[in-house]
Formats: structure tokens, C-alpha cells, sequence
């Protein structure tokens, strides 16, 4: 491997003067020129792509924005399938020359795919179970959910849940038959979910395609069997078939009911039902949730619970405890006539009963709804729909008694349970209380340190009333979702208003500001969901919809119970914004931890001695590596080889500094063997732009200088060899380009200021960028310093993205049209001259605001010059 | 056809004289891209199967193969393997809807010209192949060379 040294020497291009090349072997030499610039072209290109790939993984975790582990996984597979080109790339200049960056490319992409990698498709274990055979430590197997259930049934004295579960080994066999999960991914990976089209129609095809799939034998037998002795003891047995995924809570969430169920199920059609369970998994909110909360979609395996359906006289849902007054002895018991589904969906104004614990369960207050409807059991399969009679729908649901025995179950089950517990619940004709689900419940305390935002006393109200279903304050125009249809042109950042608080609008809560509904209630999945994304959300305003329709932009107060009219600040500052609101979740730390041995940069300095392949630690540290030594191989090569069409002519010009020009493909207009180059044979597109920019305005000579500023010249001077001018080096007082028709590199050493300007300008716009780097100086380090910062501040305000370490400046602007990027161009010209010992003045304000002035003014009559590209 | 006697393809006239066979089992997504492709007047064709793309290639030469990774029968990776051995220097790139870190490596460490996901923009897409292609070019030229031996040894 040459040394830095070796390298700088054939930079200094020490080669003795060789005789004429045979034709043949010109022929050759221009042939290996040709691939050697279009690998460092490549490179160059992928370089490019492997930074953009970088900003975008930095710029998820930075912004408020969801994505996905197929976001993850295909942004590391591009970037290392970009990477491993660049050190090819590097490779094909240098062959043999950087022998350990393969070995260290793969150890850090080995790091990266142990943090992405998804896990294997099979499972162990069987592939049903039988419900009175879990154990609770088997909730990894048939889901939290049916683990807890059966275990809790036999403890709190209840009727053994009779039916089975079909496990998360039965689900990973039916995903894997015939490829299921593979095409899957395999869609995923080529929708973009933000959209939300996309995702409708994406959600709609992965449903079919499950749906449609076959159920392997060996499960569809295991089924079976599990089966047979049921439908033995019970002629009409019909199935309650019910999701219990796995990996609900990864994040600390309990992602309520977006998943399907499938009622009153004969067993003839068991298998469909089983399929369209499992579908859910795709189900519109079910893949938004997922993506909102950084749930990783392998980790969510579909177990399904299948149980004898109970006849029910009256449902609900428990909470156990008051989920925004968590310190109250308040047990909240939500109840209809039939089946728990109205409560369940939001879909009725449901009973409220509120019992407490001590010193005995009993009833302490109730609210009773007008339930208008009610579900029950088809003689046949599913449910019907029924209009409750007059008389019922005010009439309680519950007679005291029976809220004294489901607050004693409550109490029971927290205290079972150690923490407090939503359970749903359902009614038989014999008066026996059946637990259905039995979930944790999330706690949303109404904060007590939260200053008592009031509204001020003229804020126009629009709207009082309904209960609030989780508490905050948010602001945005009305949108009202009455249908599907609706949900896909629902703007972000707008106040969700709908009659019913139907469970599918939960799709819509990672964008809602807030939500008023005219039914639904606490207890409702709605609620639930806009609690764990601390959307604001007021339910059971009568006549929401009517009142709010048109009503603009309008503020939710869901502690106060009221809606006004505009922003009403003083409530809405109360409140501030999460961080990012998946940070913590799988998905989110997968990138973040990947993104360590992506994106930091650690090897800064080409010239110390750790700029070595064995010191890269990152993806980036081996792109900024390869990318620097690709630079000086072909300026070396071009320096090295003694062929005179190509070798560096000098440029022929009336300004007073020496200019060299190595051309690398195309950048002159003709095969020349002179030694000078002349400005009109030019045709690189981003070295005239620049040019332009060096010679729009003719330099005033130094700034006048105050003596302390001379003095910090000259105590530099003492201590940097390189700044005396009895040492003899070339390369200080030259400055090169090295060209191509789109490509430009300059190096230039300007008295005691060195930089960089490297550029791709042409018709492929993403592949369009400029760097600037710029380092050095003559004064005392606390002036460079205030140099960079002051040309960093102008080249800001031109678009270009800036960072500053110390006294080195880099400067980047990219992904720009043609026009654009010589505009820019133009402007890294002319500061390159103007801003020369511009770091003598840099102690008095005043002087800088005058020269900032001068720049600016210049830069503005440049920014509109311009010739165009040439032919 | 001797590739010397050509003009280097330019940025101008790209892909002139390039043949591109795409190899993918997704017959929608195949069907789609030759269609974008023909419009843009690149000479392309398509197999639907590593086997049919082999048989393709023992007849007529080609000079960019783009191929999907996940493939029924013989998978992307076994194809790319396949068509390096036998024809060393046809550009291959890789283009999947599977993102995979690990059959991105081996497949870049199989000399794979790049590895591409889906959705590709039609854009980059073309971009690749004119690389390649001028690769391929470049090689070509190379080789017709090496009987001058010494010609690079400085």
C-alpha cells in the first residue's frame, strides 16, 4: 500500500521526462484513462446516493414522521449495495492498494444486518391447543390475550372458557405455505403506507391474498380434531373467533379491537373465518397503527382464539379503573342490551354505571343512554341488528345486583392481575357473567401540575357537552368522516368530527389534531386509541356533526367539554408536543442503533496517520474515505503518466496566479498535446461557472489590516513551516482543476488559505451536487474561526448546507437543476478569491458588516449573471 | 459486432446497440417496465424464469441482464452466479422487491453491477443500464488491448 507520502510525491509529480510512446500504447493509455474516469464517475455517483441515503435514515429519526421496518431494511440493503460499489470503485483506480476496507465494509455491514435482519419464518410448538390446556407462561404461543383469559377464568371462579386457540406456530405455517409471507413482504416493500391511498389499496389486496390462500393439511387436520369433540357435546355450536396477536405490546401499547372478529361462526366455516381474522392483520388502521407506534410487522403474529359464542342477554365493557381519575375508587361498568359489539364500536349511547370498591362493591352513580340497537346471534351464523323496543332503550341494562357482582369481578381481576384491567363482558340468560377479554388498561391521568388552562372569557363557543374521552386541547379545521372514502382525503393536522366513534377511524388518529363524536364513550376502542396517541377527544356531543360541519378552524377543549370557534391559544399552549412518537419502539431503535454504524463520520483528517481503512467505523467513515483516496488516485494517474493529450496544461489567462487544468474525459473541446490550455477550449459545464465566479469582480488586494492582525500573521508564521516561503513546495502555489464535461474538481492553495471545490453538473439531476471545503489561514485561530463562520453564514443563505469543525468549513448543496447548481457554482467562485485574508479583519464588527455587505451586493448581480450551458 | 470500432456511447445517444434482457417472475411488473423501456426505444427483452433467461442468453448476446432476486426454481443469486461464470462480461443488475442485506452483498460480491429495490424509479433505472453498459464498453475496449502488454506498467 503507498504511503501518504508516496502519494503527496506523485502529486508533486517528481517524474523524470520519458521518450514518445508508441501509438499503440497511446491508444492504451487514453483507453485506461477512459475507464478509470468512468469508475471514479461511478463512484462519485454512488457516493452521492450512499449521503443521500444517510440524510434521509437522519432525517426519520429527527422528524415526526412514522415509518417502517421495509423503510429500514430496503434503506440498509441500498446503502450497502451502494457502499460495496464505492470500495469496487475504489478498487478498479487503486488495484490492491486498500486491501483491508472489503474486510471492514463487511464487519460493519454484518453489525447492521444483525440490527435489520428479519427474524426466520417458522416456529416451534403446536400448531393448536386446546384453551383448558394453556398455561399462562404460554402467551408467546396463543397471545396475551387467550393466556390470560383461560388462566383468570379458573381463578376468579368463572366457567372454563371452553374452544382453542390456533397458535403462533399454526400462523407461521400458514404463512409460509405457498410463499404467503414472502409476497407479502415482497408488497409491502414497493407501496409507500404514508399515502394514504396507497395503503387502502395495498390493505385491501394483502386481505384478499390471505384470504384467498390456501390452509395448509396439516393444520386444517389439527383444527379438525380440536373440533370434532365440541361440535359433540353441542349440535348448534357456533364460535366466537377472535384475534390475539402476538407483539400487540412491543411499545407499551394495547392496540385495541383494530383487528377483526368473527361472531356466532359455524364450524363449517371455521377456516374462512380463521383466514379473515388473520387478514385483519392488514386491516387499513391495523397497518397505520404499526407504522405510528414502530411495531415491527414480523413480530406480530395473528394466534386466534375460537370459543363457544354465549346468548347474551346484556354486554359491555369493564374498566376497572377510571383511566383519566386512576387515584378514584371509581370502577366504570359500560353497558347494552345483547351482545357487548355496540359498546364495543362506539356505535350507542351506552349505560354508565359507576361502583365503587369500598368498603363493600356497590353501585354509586349511573348515567343511563338511549341505546337504540342492539346485536344479537342469528339462528344460523353471525349477528343481527335489532331496534331495541321504546320502552327498553331508557330502561338500565343493569339492575343493581349485577353491578354489584361485575364490581366485585373487577375488583377481584385487578387485584389478581396487579395492575388495572379492561374486560369485556357478557351476560347469559341464566345470569351468569362470561369474561371475554381481559386486556391491561392504559392510564391517562388529567395532569395535576398541568396549568388550569382556562379559555379567555370572550372565546366564542360553539359547542358544550359529551364526556371527555381523553383529555388535551387541540386546534384544526373541521373535517367530518362520514364514510371510507372520507378517511382518505383527511389532511393532517385536522379536528376529526363524526357521529359514530367507529373503531376504523382510529386510522386516523396519528394525524388528527382532535376528535368529537355524537355517541361512543370512554370505554370505547376510539377512545382508547386517541389516549395512547394523546389526541384530545370529546364523545357523546349531541348533534357534533350538524353544529360543526363547515365551522372552520375550531378549537377541542376535551377537559373542558367544549369546542370554540378558532385557535384559542391560551389552551393550546397548556400542552406541549411528544418527541418522536415512535422513539423507543422496535422499529425506531432497529434504525437508530443500524443508523451508529451508519451515519457519524470519525475519520476528519486525510492527512493524519488514522486515515486508514482499519480506522473506519461507520458507512459513511469508508465512503468519505474511498471518496478522498478515489481524488487523489486520479489526479495521481494523471500527474503520473506521461501522456501529453491528458497530462495537466497549464491554463492560459491573465490572472495573476497559476492554473492548471487536467482533463479526465471530456472537459476540452479537442485533443490537444500543448502545453497550455485556453478558456475557450473548455467545455466542462461546473468549471466554467466557477470560472465565472473567480473572475467577475477583480479582488481589491488584502483588507487593510489592524497590527494585532499582522501580528497573529506573523506569530503563525514562527510556528507553521508551510507559510514560509523559502520552503519549496509546488503544490502550495498551484492550483489544479481536474475536469470532465460534467465534472469538476479544483484544488487550490491561495496564500495561505487551502481548499476544495468539487462538483457533477449535468442532466441527471439527482446525481447534481457541489462541495466546498475550506480550511486555513494566516491569523490566530480565533479569527479563521470567525472566517469560516462568516462565509459559512452567505453560503447558508444560498442554499447550501453548512458544518464547521474548528477552523475547516464543509459546504454541500445537491439534487439541484443545472441552472441552479452553476448559480451556486458561480458564487463558490468568487468567494473563493474574495474571501482570501478576510480573516485579518475579522476582530471589529463593524468592518465585517461592511465586507458581508459588499459580498452580498456582488453576489447578487452574479446570481443573476450567468452565460448558458454550452453546446 | 467489435465494440473498438464503436463509438463510445455518449450521454447523448446512451444506449445504442445495448441489449437488455429483464428477468422477472412477476409477470405484471415485467410486462410494465418493457413496455416503459420500448418507449424510450431500448432494445429489451424479457424472461419470466431463470431457465427461459439461460436459454435466451445461448442464442442471442446481450450485454445488461436486470434480474429479480426472489425467483421460483433457480433464485436471482444462482442465476447471477450462472451468468458470470459463463459470461463474464455482461453487466448484471440487480433488481428486487425484497430488501436484503445479505443477498445484497453476495450478490454484489458475485460481481453484480448494483442492486436496485422496488419501486425503481424508471429514471434511475435507465441511468444504471447506460452505466453498465458503458462498463461493459469500456471493457471491451480494454481487452482488445491487452495484447500490448506493459502499455500501463509506470
Amino acid at each position: 500500500m503507498p504511503s501518504i507520502l508516496d502519494t503527496l510525491r506523485r502529486w508533486l509529480g517528481r517524474t523524470a521526462p520519458k521518450p514518445p510512446r508508441p501509438p499503440a500504447e497511446v491508444e492504451a493509455l487514453r483507453i485506461a484513462f477512459q475507464t478509470r474516469y468512468h469508475h471514479f464517475k461511478l463512484l462519485l455517483a454512488a457516493n452521492n446516493k450512499a449521503l443521500e441515503i444517510m440524510a434521509e435514515i437522519q432525517a426519520v429519526l429527527a422528524e415526526q414522521a412514522p415509518f417502517g421496518m421495509t423503510f429500514v431494511r430496503s434503506r440498509c440493503t441500498r446503502l450497502s449495495a451502494t457502499v460495496f460499489a464505492i470500495v469496487r470503485h475504489l478498487n478498479e483506480l487503486a488495484p490492491g492498494a486498500y486491501t483491508a476496507l472489503p474486510e471492514r465494509f463487511r464487519e460493519i455491514e454484518a453489525e447492521i444486518n444483525r440490527l435489520v435482519a428479519p427474524p426466520p419464518l417458522s416456529r416451534q410448538g403446536p400448531l393448536v391447543l386446546a384453551l383448558a390446556d394453556v398455561r399462562p407462561e404460554q402467551a408467546d404461543l396463543v397471545g396475551a390475550k387467550m393466556a390470560n383469559l383461560a388462566d383468570l377464568a379458573s381463578r376468579m371462579g368463572l366457567a372454563p372458557p371452553g374452544g382453542f386457540v390456533v397458535t403462533a406456530a399454526g400462523f407461521a405455517r400458514f404463512m409460509a405455505h405457498s410463499d404467503l409471507q414472502t409476497e407479502i413482504n415482497r408488497r409491502l416493500q414497493a407501496a409507500d403506507i404514508r399515502r394514504p391511498d396507497e395503503l387502502y389499496t395495498l390493505s385491501a389486496d394483502l386481505q384478499q391474498s390471505i384470504i384467498r390462500a390456501e390452509v395448509p393439511e396439516d393444520l386444517q387436520a389439527a383444527i379438525t380434531a380440536v373440533l370434532a369433540p365440541l361440535a359433540a357435546e353441542e349440535s348448534a355450536l357456533r364460535l366466537a373467533v377472535r384475534s390475539s396477536a402476538l407483539g400487540e405490546d412491543e411499545a407499551g401499547t394495547s392496540f385495541a379491537g383494530q383487528y377483526r372478529s368473527q361472531l356466532n361462526v359455524s364450524p363449517d366455516n371455521l377456516l374462512q373465518a380463521y383466514k379473515e381474522v388473520v387478514a385483519s392483520k392488514y386491516g387499513v388502521a391495523a397497518m397505520r397503527y404499526r407504522l405510528a407506534r414502530g411495531i415491527r410487522d414480523e413480530d406480530v403474529a395473528m394466534c386466534v382464539g375460537c370459543m363457544p359464542m354465549v346468548d347474551a342477554v346484556a354486554g359491555g365493557v369493564v374498566y376497572t379503573r377510571n383511566p383519566l381519575k386512576p387515584d378514584a375508587d371509581e370502577i366504570l361498568i359500560h353497558s347494552a342490551w345483547g351482545l357487548p359489539k355496540s359498546v364495543v364500536d362506539g356505535g350507542v349511547a351506552a349505560d354508565l354505571f359507576v361502583a365503587r370498591r369500598h368498603p363493600e362493591p356497590a353501585l354509586v352513580a349511573r348515567q343511563i343512554g338511549d341505546k337504540a340497537i342492539r346485536f344479537v346471534r342469528h339462528p344460523d351464523e353471525g349477528l343481527i341488528r335489532l331496534e331495541n323496543d321504546p320502552a327498553d332503550r331508557r330502561r338500565p341494562s343493569l339492575d343493581p345486583d349485577r353491578v354489584r357482582d361485575l364490581a366485585r369481578l373487577a375488583a377481584a381481576v385487578e387485584a389478581d392481575q396487579g395492575g388495572p384491567r379492561d374486560l369485556e363482558w357478557a351476560l347469559d340468560h341464566q345470569g351468569r357473567i362470561h369474561l371475554l377479554q381481559c386486556r391491561p388498561l392504559q392510564l391517562h391521568p388529567l395532569e395535576a401540575e398541568a396549568p388550569t388552562a382556562s379559555p379567555p372569557p370572550e372565546a366564542p363557543v360553539r359547542l358544550r357537552g359529551g364526556q371527555t374521552a381523553s383529555t388535551g386541547a387541540g386546534a384544526g379545521p373541521v373535517f367530518v368522516v362520514r364514510r371510507d372514502a372520507d378517511a382518505l382525503a383527511f389532511p393532517p393536522g385536522a379536528v376529526l368530527v363524526a357521529a359514530l366513534a367507529l373503531p376504523r377511524w382510529a386510522s386516523l388518529l396519528d394525524r388528527a389534531a382532535a376528535v368529537v363524536t355524537e355517541q361512543g364513550s370512554i370505554a370505547g376502542h376510539l377512545a382508547n386509541v386517541a389516549r395512547e396517541f394523546g389526541v384530545p377527544a370529546l364523545m357523546g356531543v349531541e348533534g357534533a356533526v350538524a353544529v360543526l360541519h363547515g365551522a372552520g378552524i375550531v378549537t377541542v377543549d376535551a377537559d373542558g367539554m367544549a369546542v370554540y370557534d378558532g385557535r384559542i391559544e391560551s389552551l393550546l399552549a397548556a400542552r406541549p408536543r411528544p418527541v418522536h412518537p415512535m422513539a423507543g419502539s422496535p422499529v425506531y431503535e432497529a434504525l437508530r442503533r443500524a443508523a451508529d454504524h451508519i451515519v457519524p463520520l470519525t475519520l476528519l483528517d486525510p492527512d493524519s496517520p488514522a486515515f486508514r481503512p482499519q480506522r473506519c467505523r461507520t458507512l459513511h467513515d469508508i465512503t468519505r474515505f474511498c471518496h478522498e483516496k478515489a481524488v487523489h488516485e486520479m489526479f495521481s494517474f494523471g500527474k503520473h503518466h506521461d501522456f501529453p493529450e491528458r497530462s495537466s496544461k497549464q491554463l492560459f489567462t491573465d490572472i495573476p496566479m497559476q492554473w492548471w487544468v487536467l482533463d479526465l474525459d471530456d472537459g476540452l473541446a479537442r485533443r490537444t498535446e500543448a502545453r497550455y490550455a485556453r478558456l475557450e477550449d473548455i467545455v466542462s459545464i461546473p468549471m466554467l461557472a466557477l470560472w465565472e465566479g473567480i473572475t467577475a469582480f477583480a479582488w481589491e488586494g488584502p483588507p487593510p489590516v489592524d497590527s494585532r492582525g499582522m501580528m497573529a500573521v506573523m506569530f503563525q508564521a514562527t510556528t507553521n513551516r508551510a507559510l514560509v516561503p523559502t520552503v519549496r513546495s509546488s503544490l502550495a502555489n498551484r492550483n489544479y482543476f481536474m475536469i470532465s464535461r460534467h465534472y469538476c474538481s479544483l484544488q487550490s492553495r491561495l496564500g495561505f488559505h487551502f481548499c476544495s471545490v468539487e462538483a457533477m453538473v449535468g442532466d441527471r439531476r439527482g446525481e447534481n451536487y457541489a462541495t466546498f471545503r475550506f480550511k486555513g489561514g494566516a491569523a490566530d485561530e480565533g479569527r479563521r474561526v470567525q472566517r469560516v463562520t462568516f462565509v459559512g453564514e452567505i453560503l447558508e443563505a444560498h442554499g447550501f448546507s453548512v458544518s464547521i469543525r474548528e477552523d475547516a468549513l464543509a459546504a454541500r448543496i445537491e439534487d439541484e437543476k443545472p441552472e441552479a447548481m452553476q448559480r451556486a457554482l458561480r458564487i463558490l467562485g468568487y468567494l473563493i478569491i474574495h474571501t482570501r485574508q478576510l480573516d485579518m479583519v475579522m476582530a471589529s464588527s463593524d468592518t465585517v458588516a461592511r465586507y458581508r455587505r459588499k459580498l452580498e451586493d456582488q453576489i447578487g448581480q452574479l446570481a443573476g449573471a450567468g452565460s448558458p450551458v454550452p453546446a | 459486432m467489435d465494440p473498438y470500432r464503436q463509438p463510445l456511447p455518449s450521454e447523448s445517444t446512451p444506449l445504442n446497440g445495448c441489449k437488455v434482457l429483464i428477468v422477472d417472475d412477476e409477470a405484471d411488473f415485467l410486462d410494465t417496465l418493457i413496455k416503459r423501456l420500448r418507449r424510450r426505444r431500448i432494445d429489451v427483452r424479457a424472461a419470466e424464469s431463470a431457465g427461459e433467461a439461460l436459454t435466451i442468453l445461448e442464442s442471442e448476446p446481450m450485454d445488461v441482464v436486470v434480474l429479480d432476486v426472489r425467483m421460483p426454481q433457480m433464485d436471482g443469486i444462482r442465476l447471477l452466479e450462472r451468468i458470470k461464470a459463463r459470461y463474464p462480461g455482461i453487466e448484471v443488475i440487480m433488481l428486487t422487491g425484497h430488501a436484503s442485506l445479505e443477498a445484497a452483498v453476495e450478490g454484489m460480491g458475485l460481481g453484480a453491477f448494483d442492486y436496485l429495490m422496488k419501486p425503481v424509479d424508471i429514471d434511475e433505472l435507465i441511468y444504471k443500464l447506460q452505466d453498465a453498459y458503458r462498463k461493459r464498453c469500456l471493457l471491451k475496449k480494454q481487452h482488445s488491448h491487452q495484447r500490448t502488454p506493459g502499455a500501463l506498467a509506470d
